[in-house]
């Protein structure tokens, strides 16, 4: 019996040999209104630096514009979460406890060269991703604790990917773009590391450079804009929900603005269909262009928050100022920091109205981890001047500053970097409410790489007494940063001595916490894990979170294809993959 | 002649090995380096970060580091950019011929707006039409030209809206580009780098024809001049000849600063008008600590600066009979 239903299912898989078909229901407008053809165009505030996928380290770089945005084993269900199939077939096989994926791919895909998607480019990229020669962004995804995962071709259609320890994070790990075997394996068995880091430079012929994605490059001029065709075949596996293959659009142009302003004139001026706006000023110039009938687009501010926050951490690790390590040590004291933190008043004067408080390191933009029972400590002066008062300061000097009983004061300096005019802002709303409690902070903004060099310190004497900044990205899969919550990793900046063991009970618990959840296929028991995590996190206040920056969306009247209104957020963003359902109305 | 050249060049070598070490020491001096930013990506992790301190070399000493990028400078290879994992020189030749062509218009418009303007002054001291353009320069003179260029792209919106005219906000060339002939290509460029280009130069005509003028008036009143007028020279010889020739030789003494000035670009006016010159990625490696790039367009410059200064001695010999290199 058990024989007859494995072949049923083997049958079940191959009988799926359909192309992928996105949803109807993802979408505002039924697919048969889309039309095929014609161009959008849009911007990017930063040059390109090379259309190598091993090399490349930016964000929003082309070689993820043609590969990982566009193509993958799997891809997250933006109305579930869910991963659902992409290049895969079907879902995986799992077995040996979670920790073995037998995936089968896809038939009928190509490369924009022809040339068939196989197991060997998947198994080729991994390979080159993971040698440390290269110097890849990606090597880290392929290792658990610095355990290797190992990716192995069963045959030409089916992969195997054998993880250390069952990860929460193996869908998105699975997830990577194949780049091609035919292009890079025989560069890569010549001449190593070496050899692929010389290829697809920036200035690379564009008829050499191959896609798996739905877009491929054609031209690109330095500092000025890029040209990116549709992948043809790209449209042999991937549908709209009428049949029709996607993307439907034929061009993708990209200009390079190294300024905002520029960006927003050609924006305004309709040489553009997308924008990005951040502050509040270019929502109010794009609102008033379409008010005034200049500009046909669609203007929704306020959308999401984006996963992104400013916090401000204080350092355990002050052994010659062991009054200050004392009180930076002490949970009351940091609780007591975040009720002086005016959130509110935050968003208004820095962020121009369009933000969101943040109280945890769980970006609020990641709804499946936000919990009530997580403590929160919101801006209430009286409830500080309490906690401040429980652990020993309970009088004023001469100066109005909080004293202990010997007299000492309670002051602090907290650094940013200098330039940011936000988190210059933030500071000082900070300095200023904390004064009126009476807590003195010198507030200065420094170089950044100082700062850094400051916060990724280790040992039991830091040069540091409190630093405002900022970390962004992640996913909802498992939204605690790998090198933030364990102790001992490199951005668990409050408590880093140099042996990197943790200092309180809480930390330890956290630390434990994030393993088990970090190595939970089940998502309702990871959010169980998280929902725990959370809490303690909430209490120990190891990091006071502030505010983060609002998702806004504008694109023109021309383009369709975006998903329904409720789906947009910071993470899906409004529309799946890059312009793939996109067209011209 | 051929003797001061090879003197000049004999002299510029300690010169620019100095200025090689200066250039790369001080960007070395400023904290942190090009992986500083990636120690904030959580998803990156310190042996990752190892590895890639030592693929870029930035394991080495400084020293090290110097004398191993000024051994293939000497070869003719300004190193590797981080940030592109590509030869300087192949990233920053496109940027800087970018550059020349914005900054070619700008040097003519700077010149056609300049010369006649000084000289106008001079010749006609004290009329309304002098005051006008002293004002007018006054006031430009304390302008920064990113300010105006901003003002300027404020202005082609707002005409746009109103007009619907198709004036390019910025970039050098329009979408269409690659389909259009050699005329159209000039022309399309052409519309594009003007408005950049007039905002430069009418940024730094103010100084020059300040200068001009005060050199004409001083000129114009010269037993030389008096003589030319009286031996019967037309009123646009004396002027234009004999007074101009001459107040112009402070300039052509400068001229050598002009060189480096060509491909270093128009500066922050290439910014705001999303230029695809040499600033905005210099603006960028310097933000990035992209060392060799900044340390190899700075060299580039230096070398230019030598050649320019060569070139303006050889020039001031043509213009003034008083200098002979013999």
């Amino acid at each position: 019996m058990k024989k007859f239903l494995m072949f049923a299912a083997l049958t079940l898989g191959a009988a799926s040999a359909a192309p992928f078909v996105y949803p109807a229901a993802w979408f505002a407008d039924p697919a048969s209104q889309a039309k095929s053809g014609g161009e959008v165009r849009g911007t990017t505030l930063s040059d390109y630096k090379t259309l190598n996928p091993f090399t490349s380290a930016e964000a929003n770089s082309l070689p993820q514009l043609m590969g990982d945005l566009t193509a993958g084993l799997f891809q997250q269900d933006p109305t579930s979460g869910d991963f659902i199939p992409f290049m895969a077939a079907a879902m995986p096989t799992v077995s040996n406890g979670g920790k073995r994926f037998t995936v089968k791919l896809r038939p009928d895909m190509k490369f924009s060269d022809g040339q068939p998607i196989t197991a060997d480019d998947w198994v080729t990229t991994y390979k080159i991703d993971v040698d440390d020669k290269v110097g890849s962004n990606a090597r880290d995804s392929f290792f658990l604790n610095e355990k290797p995962i190992t990716v192995k071709k069963i045959d030409a259609t089916t992969l195997q990917f054998d993880f250390p320890a069952v990860s929460a994070s193996a869908y998105s790990i699975m997830s990577y773009a194949p780049w091609p075997d035919h292009v890079f394996g025989p560069v890569y068995a010549k001449s190593g590391a070496e050899g692929i880091k010389a290829m697809w430079g920036i200035s690379a012929d564009p008829k050499t450079i191959v896609s798996p994605g739905a877009w491929v490059i054609t031209s690109y001029q330095p500092g000025q804009r890029v040209v990116l065709k549709k992948n043809t075949y790209y449209g042999q596996w991937v549908h709209d929900s009428a049949g029709k293959p996607l993307p439907y659009l034929d061009t993708y142009s990209i200009r390079i603005v190294k300024d905002l302003n520029a960006d927003l004139a050609a924006y305004l001026s309709g040489q553009t269909d997308v924008y990005a706006p951040t502050k509040a000023d270019d929502l109010a110039q794009i609102k008033k262009a379409i008010d005034g009938g200049n500009l046909k687009s669609v203007l929704v501010p306020n959308v999401s928050p984006n996963s992104t926050s400013s916090w401000i951490v204080f350092n355990w690790n002050k052994s010659d100022d062991l009054f200050k390590q004392k009180i930076f040590r002490e949970a009351k004291f940091r609780q007591a920091m975040s009720h002086i933190a005016n959130r509110e008043g935050m968003i208004q004067l820095a962020l121009g109205g369009l933000g969101t408080p943040v109280y945890t390191s769980t970006y609020p933009v990641f709804k499946n981890y936000q919990f009530a029972d997580t403590p929160k400590f919101e801006y209430n002066l009286a409830a500080a001047s309490k906690l401040l008062s429980d652990i020993g300061f309970k009088k004023k000097n001469a100066a109005g500053y909080l004293v202990d009983a010997s007299g000492k004061e309670l002051s602090f300096t907290l650094a940013t970097n200098s330039g940011n005019t936000v988190r210059e802002q933030l500071g000082s709303i900070f300095r200023d409410e904390a004064k009126k409690v009476g807590v003195k902070v010198n507030f200065t903004p420094i170089d950044f790489n100082n700062l850094v060099d400051q916060l990724t310190s280790k040992g039991a004497n830091r040069p540091f007494d409190a630093i405002l900044l900022g970390l962004s990205g992640g996913t909802n899969i498992w939204p605690y940063g790998n090198n933030v919550v364990p102790c001992g990793t490199n951005l668990h900046s409050y408590n880093a001595p140099a042996n990197g063991a943790c200092l309180t009970p809480q930390e330890t618990l956290m630390t434990k916490l994030y393993y088990q959840g970090d190595q939970t296929l089940d998502v309702a028991a990871r959010q169980k894990i998280g929902q725990q995590l959370s809490k303690v996190e909430g209490q120990l206040q190891p990091v006071i979170y502030l505010v983060g920056t609002n998702f806004h969306v504008t694109y023109t009247n021309r383009l369709g294809g975006e998903f329904k209104r409720n789906l947009w957020d910071a993470y899906y963003g409004t529309r799946p993959g890059v312009f793939v359902t996109t067209y011209i109305k | 002649m051929l003797v001061f050249l090879l003197r000049r060049f004999l002299n510029s070598i300690p010169t620019l090995i100095l200025a090689s070490m200066l250039i790369f020491f001080v960007i070395q001096l400023a904290p942190g380096d090009f992986l500083t930013p990636a120690r904030l990506n959580p998803a990156i992790s310190p042996q990752q970060l190892e590895n890639l301190r030592r693929s870029f070399g930035l394991d080495q000493p400084p020293v090290i580091q110097y004398f191993t990028w000024i051994k293939n400078v000497v070869q003719g290879d300004l190193g590797l950019s981080f940030q592109y994992q590509q030869p300087v020189l192949a990233i920053a030749w496109p940027r800087i011929l970018n550059s020349l062509y914005l900054v070619a218009l700008y040097l003519v418009l700077f010149y056609a707006i300049a010369i006649p303007l000084g000289v106008y002054g001079a010749v006609k001291q004290y009329t309304l039409g002098d005051k006008i353009s002293s004002g007018v320069m006054y006031f430009l003179l304390g302008f920064p030209s990113f300010f105006l260029a901003l003002i300027v792209l404020y202005g082609i919106v707002q005409l746009r809206f109103a007009t619907g005219w198709a004036i390019p906000t910025g970039g050098m060339t329009s979408d269409n580009y690659s389909t259009l002939g050699t005329f159209g290509r000039f022309w399309d460029i052409f519309k594009h780098i003007l408005l950049p280009a007039l905002v430069v130069a009418v940024g730094d005509v103010a100084g020059f024809t300040r200068i001009l003028r005060g050199q004409m008036l001083e000129y114009l009143r010269a037993d030389f001049v008096r003589t030319a007028r009286s031996k019967g020279a037309s009123e646009f010889i004396v002027i234009y000849k004999h007074t101009l020739r001459n107040a112009i030789i402070p300039f052509v003494a400068g001229l050598g600063g002009q060189l480096p000035a060509l491909i270093s670009g128009a500066g922050f006016v290439e910014v705001v008008f999303a230029y695809p010159g040499i600033t905005p990625m210099l603006l960028d490696s310097i933000n990035a600590r992209d060392l060799y790039l900044i340390a190899g367009f700075n060299i580039l410059t230096v070398a230019l600066l030598i050649i320019g200064n060569a070139i303006s001695d050889i020039l001031l010999s043509v213009v003034d009979p008083r200098i002979r290199y013999s």
